[in-house]
């Protein structure tokens, strides 16, 4: 494991309830400060299972997870103080206005007064949504939403960032002021853990990635390593394929 | 810790405030189920004394038993009288068909004799009472052997209620009886003057007759000077207010249950916030959102019911003790909403486990009808409905002029209701979530 690691995963393990096999089987990696990690993988690799568990959502079946230097099973309280996530689902109450989800959001993180306020303008003024920000959000389009949502789980200037298929069904502009900003964000000082299907904007968005499928990691490395070592693949989206084959996944 | 709270404050309001139509079914559905209810029972009641039930009467006897009874129904003001079906003097036989045809609610028959029968049955008994003396003069057996009984036959609509047939009918019974035992003692009286002409030739004092020996005085009791007059609005401010308190729980259920589908709840469970500062926020709103809705229907009932002719809600002496009950039956009806939105998977589910078991604790509670008209089962049921505590509670303070002390055993069991469902909502969340 890396000194500079800011997350450090050992041997994770989960198996539901009920269920025949584990959805992650004992992986191991760590993710470097201030690094754009794309976990990659299929419906069903395991990706969402891994996230929630580093997001204190529920704990892992045995192996461990240090997240800034603290056990996650020891210390869930201070570190939830450090993540922000940005969920695949829209989190947001929809007859709450933009501010008025961001107001409480905010809170929540334990932010207040001016500091609040002023973040809130900043972010609802970056990304475009000044003049909508008094309106309820279950009017927005579905790009908006993602946005709100995105500044949700920034407001509070988190050091890791866990973003879940962030530009799912969005539109190519409000996708590109997303990944600009979170290119921004990273530049700042933020870790991004990011899964996505998009397969381009991994490529372009990422500093280091990591394919996942049933539940362990095939291989990891910058995606112009993955692609290097992969001959006739000349893209991440045809490295993803020559390692989880083109079968159909449910 | 308090910036959040408030914040969670801020945002349940937020949402109430939002949502129109769930406003309008917490706050004007239980003013207008107040009024129904308590117009409806106001109505029932005044039906009975104003316009009277409809009584057709059959005199066959043609003598003063029927014509006592005749005349004390015509002046009756708990029945409306008539001797007559469609313009022909009623018959046995033609008043057992309307009555059938739900035309009036009781018939009475009064057979043809039925006085001299009474008159014969005195005039034997004073004949057997002489010769048992030894005076045999005036005993004539054949009139001892002949007694019989006169038959008066109560008709009764099959479609009326028990209870309420059976309240008419002891009312009838008592007054034929009155009837009865007066003919008697005018018959016992005529006999006597014929055996004992003598009294300063003024024949037998009636002084008997006129003197009533037993006198009821009805009086509620209370333990202080002033007394309730138990009535519609009385005990259904209290009920439906009660019931409407606890009705908290399908949209705070609704709430809980939104947060998780629309993935709130998801992403709260990953903030550095506890799951029992969310709650407490909620509970905060929906608790004061209780004590907004009671007041409102308190005024209903001290304001607006009295406008429309219907009696004045009293409220007691014991403003503390209203406080105090008030503030454990809200906390008791929001803890109940929290338990059940922790249960139920859907809103659908949820809706439909709130209302159902409202309705249930509000049944065995004496919401719908006192718990005192229950089978004994369902009795013993009756004292685990929290909604049963509160109603007992607010029926010490406003028909029994109680005070504080006597309604804390009641708060203290909806308090301890709170604690144990918020306890079991809690222990419930944190099961689920185990995977």
């Amino acid at each position: 494991m890396s000194h500079s690691a800011i997350i450090e995963i050992s041997e994770l393990t989960k198996k539901f309830r009920n269920a025949t096999e584990p959805s992650v089987k004992g992986i191991s990696f760590s993710i470097e400060r201030n690094e754009v990690f794309g976990l990659l993988g299929p419906n069903g690799a395991g990706k969402t299972t891994t996230i929630s568990i580093l997001c204190g959502l529920f704990p892992p079946t045995s192996g461990t997870v240090k997240i800034d230097g603290k056990y996650l099973h020891e210390d869930l309280a201070s570190i939830r103080k450090i993540i922000g996530i940005v969920p695949q689902d829209i989190a947001l109450y929809p007859t709450l206005t933009a501010r008025e989800n961001l107001d409480f959001y905010g809170h929540m993180y334990g932010l207040k007064g001016k500091e609040l306020r002023s973040r809130i303008d900043e972010w609802l003024e970056k990304l475009g949504l000044t003049t909508a920000a008094n309106r309820p959000v279950a009017g927005y389009s579905g790009g908006m939403k993602r946005r709100v949502n995105l500044i949700a789980g920034v407001l509070h200037r988190p050091r890791i960032l866990f973003l879940d298929e962030p530009t799912v069904g969005v539109d190519v502009q409000s996708r590109n002021v997303i990944i600009e900003h979170l290119q921004e964000l990273n530049k700042e000082g933020t870790t991004i853990i990011y899964t996505s299907h998009h397969m381009e904007e991994a490529e372009n968005f990422c500093t280091h990635v990591s394919i996942i499928d049933h539940g362990r990691i095939l291989t990891e490395g910058s995606p112009a390593s993955l692609i290097a070592a992969h001959p006739g693949c000349n893209n991440l989206e045809t490295v993803f394929l020559h390692l989880t084959n083109r079968k159909l996944r449910d | 810790m308090i910036s959040k709270l408030l914040a969670t404050i801020r945002k349940e309001i937020w949402l109430l405030l939002r949502d129109r139509v769930g406003l309008s079914i917490l706050f004007l559905m239980p003013m207008i189920l107040i009024f129904v209810m308590t117009m409806i029972q106001d109505a029932a009641f005044k039906t009975l004394n104003e316009k009277g039930i409809p009584v057709v009467f059959v005199n066959q006897d043609r003598d003063s038993l029927g014509s006592m009874i005749e005349y004390g129904l015509r002046n009756n003001d708990l029945c409306t009288f008539y001797d007559s079906i469609d313009g022909q003097p009623a018959t046995l036989e033609s008043a057992r068909e309307a009555i059938a045809d739900g035309k009036f609610l009781i018939g009475i028959v009064v057979p043809a004799g039925a006085t001299a029968a009474i008159r014969e049955n005195v005039t034997a008994l004073i004949a057997e009472t002489i010769d048992n003396s030894g005076d045999t003069t005036h005993t004539d057996p054949s009139k001892v052997a002949v007694i019989d009984s006169v038959e008066i036959s109560i008709l009764i609509d099959p479609v009326t209620k028990k209870s309420f047939i059976t309240s008419i009918t002891s009312n009838l019974r008592e007054f034929i009886s009155e009837v009865k035992t007066k003919i008697m003692f005018e018959t016992f009286s005529k006999e006597i003057a014929e055996i004992i002409p003598d009294n300063n030739g003024k024949g037998p004092s009636n002084a008997f007759q006129r003197t009533q020996i037993i006198r009821y005085n009805e009086e509620y009791a209370s333990r202080t000077s002033d007394t309730v007059v138990p009535n519609a609005v009385q005990h259904n401010v209290p009920a439906w207010t009660i019931f409407a308190m606890f009705f908290i729980a399908i949209p705070l259920c609704g709430s809980i249950m939104k947060e998780k589908s629309e993935g709130s709840a998801f992403r709260l469970h990953t903030m550095p916030t506890s799951y029992l500062l969310l709650t407490q926020g909620k509970l905060i709103v929906y608790v004061m959102v209780c004590l907004i809705q009671f007041m409102l229907m308190l005024s209903v009932g001290l304001y607006f019911l009295p406008m429309l002719g219907l009696p004045k809600l009293v409220l007691g002496h014991s403003m503390a003790g209203i406080a105090v009950l008030t503030i454990a039956t809200s906390l008791a009806a929001t803890g109940y909403g929290v338990l059940v939105g922790t249960l139920a998977s859907t809103e659908q589910q949820g809706a439909i486990m709130g209302s159902l078991s409202i309705l249930l604790l509000s049944a065995l509670g004496g919401i719908w009808v006192p718990t005192y008209v229950m089978p004994e089962a369902m009795r013993q049921i009756s004292v685990f409905s929290p909604l049963n505590w509160s109603l007992d509670g607010y029926y010490q303070l406003f028909l029994r002029q109680g005070g504080l002390s006597d309604i804390l055993i009641y708060s203290l069991k909806l308090f301890l209701f709170f604690v144990i469902t918020l306890g079991c909502a809690t222990a419930i969340n944190k099961w689920k979530r185990r995977v």
